[in-house]
């Protein structure tokens, strides 16, 4: 089987929205009928301090482009310190899928409020344009994600 | 006072253990002794006043003692261990973690000067931290300025190159656990990548299950890294798995200020308390 | 097997008119688990709620995906008619097709795509539901208040009118705060004992309120309905059961010390009962200053109270009480402007006072019997400079924030010296005059037509030369130096949180802000709750206020209260973490980081081996979590989990996204 390279080819990127302000903002740019890219997909969790960074590591495995983690601002978080400690969790881990060889567009954090319906958008729409200039991920993809190991199978292979 | 040979160290060691073990205090002295190679040592547990004459000192006690402790959890009687800094800091790791009771060990600190092992080179506590009695001069500590040179050096690669590198060390792991069966950090009664059942961690030993195995240990102990080492030196494929713990040290250190692991028992982790002035990178 | 019904909503032509919701429930089909699909016009409407209904019958479903708007919007409806069926009301998920696909794509192929992908993460999900079931919280009717000045009173007054049993804790020897050492109160000009007095009385008599004065709250432990509260008893060396208040003792004491209540302008004994109308109106004997207490002499109260009510070997006791809700109501402090501002005299001249100091001296009760002298020679000050934001409004110095009371307290002050005082000048230096209250600006415009005469700019300096106080400052508006001989001089001092606040915040587990002030849970939709349920906060704790404000927070609070009080029961939500007990470590890492303090470590039985062992594991106490999740990220064995978010369930939404 050869996966063939696809021009239409559109990430797929993971947005961790913590249920009280970046969800509530994504909501709200859709109530604003404010436009994004398709290619996000958002999970809800109460809360940015719930996701672990195990997750981010997982999606990448399973073969998601790019991955992002939002919640409130500092100060403003409904649980009033989750998100510290998410700033702490999210520096250290960006930095080390880094010296990994991910690229730190690939994952990123942003605060954002429930008010931010804008900002949600935008920064929805830069990831995603970011992750499109840089490709499909395929460092950690487990193999049978990887389509270049499927490429060159194809190539070596019979069909 | 005049430094003390390798042999008179041995024998102190040697009257201290037997005097612990004398008393009906411990159990057991956790120790090294002899094997046929004259270059390797082995820990040995000298159990009777007599067995500590098979207790050995010399520069090829390599191995970690400490974590040793941790395969009875619920002693009748204290463990005695013959503890270097190292084992002192992955002493302090584990009651820090909760896994080892201060009062259940009995500790014969020996000044260390240096083990025919790689990470001995970047040791900045050869005096023992905590200890019942000591054995040697203690020194100054002082952490060696190489100590993130080779992290320094690797975040200097391309991003492509950096993974290359990585790809290939995780095509060499053979997924046998033995870097987190020897690391003091490592003390969790059930790792999480034993919970097949929840999924976090496949059990095949290709790329790809190793690299998630390989991150997800090294954030789980990065920021508690007390830099022994143990984890290198049990790896039957000689990964060089503290780089990526390091990494994190490193991280830490530029981050928050500067931090060392083990130094206490008292201390906060990394990860466990935040400031509200951390730096802010997601604005 | 699950079995997993999907129904997708067109919200009218919301959804519809974008995505494809027929292609969606089609492709639902074909989904591991789903059992049955469809799609309908309004599924929150009566006649698809019986549809979705009808379908769990039929197609013997247990767990159910809706796509459809955000679950902010309709997680509940779907939720409470699940009540009516036989499927658990959490075995629900909902794929936010309308707020986060249809409403932000114009794309139909695409967001048909993605609405599909956003099905499929929600079928995964919850193929790994649990069924949760709300528990039942029994409620103390009882009620705590932290402190008994007018807002604590009040507070207190209301909950206890509602029929439930309040306990004021007050650490001084009577309930009455800062209110009853005022004059008269702004704009109305009431006399304050008057009005507040009488509330004092009110609360000391009512049979629902229990009065611990000359108390301290010494630890808290619970959650909202259970609270456990350990009050510390100071010494009193006075037996209150015995003692009825004749006041004997008092006029026989020998000692003499500084006056609290009159702000250091009078004397008071050693034994006393603070001022004339204090609930209770019994004394307390001041340890620091009886000679019987630090000397072994004297014991004349001791021979001379007919009751033998004191008791010189009285012990600081402790009780536990159960409540089911506190209110924080510990006021504020005058902040000692002497350190900040040396170049006031820094507390050198005598005649510089502040406007608390002012209001004793002007008070009928205080201790010149409502004349206004001055503090030094006992003459009347003609000349009076009041200077306004001492320690207000500057960051530099003082505090950043606007202490609010005191524009409106210095203009009343102005008023009543041009009007007890014939022939009297009063300057107020200002930064700006602020009114915002009913009556206020009139009531300032009125000073100003006494003859107060009002001056823009800060005092930068003030000396004694003579028998005069030197108050040199700017006049801002005219741009030049401006000198004023004066008699007396009125500092308006900054409020700030009262002394010990860090530790009943400490105690508590709520949180302050930058300037030590109780931090509200939301400062415009919840002002009057802090972040740990069950605990509310009312008046000056909060920042600084004026009485009207204080008031109506203080019965904003108590309402707050009685909702929690009027039910024997409350319902917890059941998305809280949990501890797997035979995998925890009992490392504590997630100790820490939880905000409510909910996590503990216990000992539990276990085993070892074949050995029974008593094992530390990390236990959540369900009245206190609020399910943020943050602990969960801690554990590394992955064995606390957040009920309805666990572990599993995300990692199960991400494989089905990545897909």
């Amino acid at each position: 089987m050869s996966i063939k390279k696809d021009n239409n080819w559109e990430p797929r990127i993971l947005a961790f929205c913590c249920n009280w302000c970046t969800y509530t903002g994504a909501d709200l740019a859709g109530l604003n009928r404010m436009k994004y890219p398709e290619n996000v997909r958002v999970i809800r969790v109460p809360c940015s301090s719930k996701v672990n960074p195990q997750f981010v590591l997982r999606a990448f495995q399973k073969g998601a482009d790019g991955v992002l983690v939002c919640g409130c601002h500092p100060g403003d978080c409904h649980y009033s310190t989750g998100n510290y400690f998410t700033r702490r969790r999210f520096m250290l881990l960006q930095r080390l899928l880094e010296y990994n060889g991910i690229d730190p567009k690939r994952f990123q954090a942003k605060w954002i409020s429930g008010s931010e319906a804008a900002k949600f958008r935008d920064t929805v729409a830069e990831v995603s344009a970011q992750i499109k200039a840089l490709g499909p991920n395929n460092k950690f993809v487990g193999a049978h994600y990887d389509n270049t190991v499927m490429e060159k199978e194809a190539e070596g292979g019979k069909d | 006072m005049a430094e003390l040979s390798e042999a008179m160290v041995q024998d102190l060691i040697r009257a201290e253990a037997k005097k612990a073990l004398q008393t009906g205090e411990v159990s057991c002295v956790i120790g090294w002794t002899a094997t046929r190679f004259e270059d390797r040592t082995k820990p040995y547990f000298a159990q009777t006043p007599e067995e500590c004459d098979m207790l050995i000192w010399n520069r090829y006690c390599i191995n970690g003692t400490a974590k040793f402790a941790l395969d009875d959890r619920y002693p009748d009687k204290k463990f005695g261990i013959i503890a270097r800094g190292c084992d002192t800091r992955a002493i302090n790791r584990m009651i820090h973690d909760k896994q080892l009771k201060r009062e259940n060990l009995y500790i014969i600190g020996v000044v260390c000067d240096g083990k025919e092992n790689p990470v001995c080179r970047q040791c900045a506590h050869k005096t023992p931290l905590v200890c019942d009695v000591m054995i040697g001069e203690p020194v100054q500590d002082v952490i060696p300025e190489s100590r993130f040179q080779e992290i320094e050096a690797f975040e200097k690669l391309s991003p492509d190159e950096r993974y290359a590198y990585w790809a290939k060390q995780y095509d060499k792991c053979i997924h046998c656990y033995a870097c987190r069966n020897a690391c003091p950090a490592c003390n969790c009664i059930e790792c999480y990548a034993d919970q097949y059942r929840v999924g976090w961690q496949g059990k095949a030993a290709d790329r790809e299950q190793n690299q998630i195995y390989g991150l997800t240990r090294a954030y789980h102990v990065g920021d508690r890294c007390i830099e022994c080492g143990e984890c290198e030196r049990v790896c039957p494929m000689h990964l060089p798995i503290m780089r990526q713990t390091r990494k994190m040290l490193k991280d830490i250190n530029d981050l928050f200020g500067p931090y060392e692991c083990g130094l206490s028992e008292e201390e906060t982790t990394a990860l466990g308390e935040f400031k509200t002035a951390d730096p802010d990178e997601f604005m | 097997m699950a079995r997993i019904g999907v129904f997708i909503c067109h919200c009218g032509t919301n959804i519809a008119s974008v995505v494809d919701v027929e292609k969606v429930a089609q492709a639902a089909k074909s989904m591991p688990g789903v059992a049955f699909a469809t799609d309908y016009k309004y599924m929150c409407s009566e006649p698809g709620q019986a549809m979705i209904k009808q379908a769990i019958e039929e197609h013997h479903l247990d767990r159910i995906v809706i796509g459809s708007c955000s679950p902010r919007m309709h997680e509940l409806t779907f939720r409470k008619m699940l009540k009516a069926t036989n499927v658990n009301p959490y075995m629900l998920e909902i794929a936010n097709l309308r707020e986060q696909c249809a409403w932000v794509h114009t794309d139909r192929a695409k967001a048909t795509e993605k609405a599909i992908n956003l099905v499929r993460m929600s079928v995964a999900k919850v193929g790994n539901n649990k069924p949760l079931h709300t528990s039942m919280i029994p409620i103390t009717k009882k009620a705590l208040v932290i402190g008994g000045g007018i807002a604590g009173i009040q507070a207190a007054l209301d909950i206890a009118d509602c029929g439930f049993d309040v306990t004021i804790v007050e650490k001084e020897p009577s309930i009455g705060g800062h209110m009853v050492m005022l004059d008269k109160t702004f704009p109305t000009m009431d006399c304050s004992a008057c009005i507040s007095t009488p509330k004092m009385v009110d609360a000391g008599a009512h049979p629902n309120i229990t009065l611990k004065t000359y108390c301290e709250v010494e630890s808290v432990s619970g959650y909202i309905g259970n609270f456990e509260v350990t009050i510390k008893e100071k010494t009193k060396f006075v037996n209150h059961d015995l003692c009825t208040g004749c006041g004997l003792c008092q006029t026989k004491c020998p000692t003499k010390v500084i006056s609290e209540f009159n702000q250091g302008m009078s004397k008071r004994p050693a034994i006393y009962i603070p001022f004339a109308q204090a609930v209770p109106s019994k004394p307390v004997i001041d340890e620091n200053a009886c000679l019987k207490l630090t000397k072994d002499k004297c014991g004349i109260c001791e021979k001379i109270c007919p009751l033998g009510a004191i008791n010189y070997k009285d012990e600081v006791r402790y009780t536990k009480e159960q409540f089911g809700a506190i209110v924080v109501a510990t006021g504020y402090e005058l902040a000692d402007w002497k350190k900040m501002y040396p170049e006031y005299g820094g507390g050198r001249y005598e005649d510089v006072i502040t406007g608390l100091q002012f209001e004793r001296l002007v008070n009928a009760s205080g201790p010149t019997e409502g004349h206004i002298v001055r503090p030094s020679d006992g003459k009347e000050p003609k000349d009076v400079v009041i200077v306004k934001c001492v320690g207000s409004r500057d960051p530099k110095k003082g505090k950043s924030y606007c202490s609010r009371a005191c524009c409106m307290y210095s203009a009343k002050h102005a008023h009543q010296i041009l009007d007890k005082i014939p022939g009297s000048r009063v300057y107020i230096f200002y930064m700006d005059v602020r009114t915002p209250g009913k009556g206020y600006e009139e009531f300032y415009d009125n000073t100003r037509r006494d003859g107060a005469q009002y001056i823009r700019g800060r005092v930068s300096k003030i000396y004694k030369e003579d028998d005069k106080l030197i108050v040199k400052g700017e006049d801002s508006l005219l741009g030049r130096p401006v000198t004023v001989e004066a008699d007396m001089v009125i500092l308006a001092t900054a409020m700030e949180p009262a002394p010990k606040i860090e530790e009943v915040v400490q105690k508590l587990g709520i949180s302050m802000d930058k300037d030590k002030w109780i931090q509200e849970a939301h400062p415009k939709l919840r002002p009057v709750e802090t972040q740990s349920a069950g605990i509310f906060l009312c008046g000056t704790c909060q920042g600084p206020k004026d009485i009207p404000d204080t008031v109506a927070q203080a019965s904003a609070a108590a309402a707050k209260v009685a909702a929690i009080l009027c039910h024997d029961e409350m319902e917890t939500s059941p998305m809280i973490s949990s501890v797997d007990q035979t995998k925890c470590s009992g490392c504590g890492f997630c100790v820490p980081t939880c905000p409510y303090k909910a996590i503990s470590l216990v000992e539990v039985p276990g085993r070892d081996g074949n050995r029974k062992v008593t094992k530390k594991v990390a236990q959540v106490n369900e009245g206190l979590c609020q399910g943020c999740g943050c602990c969960n990220a801690a554990c590394r064995t992955g064995c606390i989990d957040l009920k309805g978010f666990t572990n599993d369930q995300i990692l199960k939404e991400v494989d089905a996204l990545c897909l």
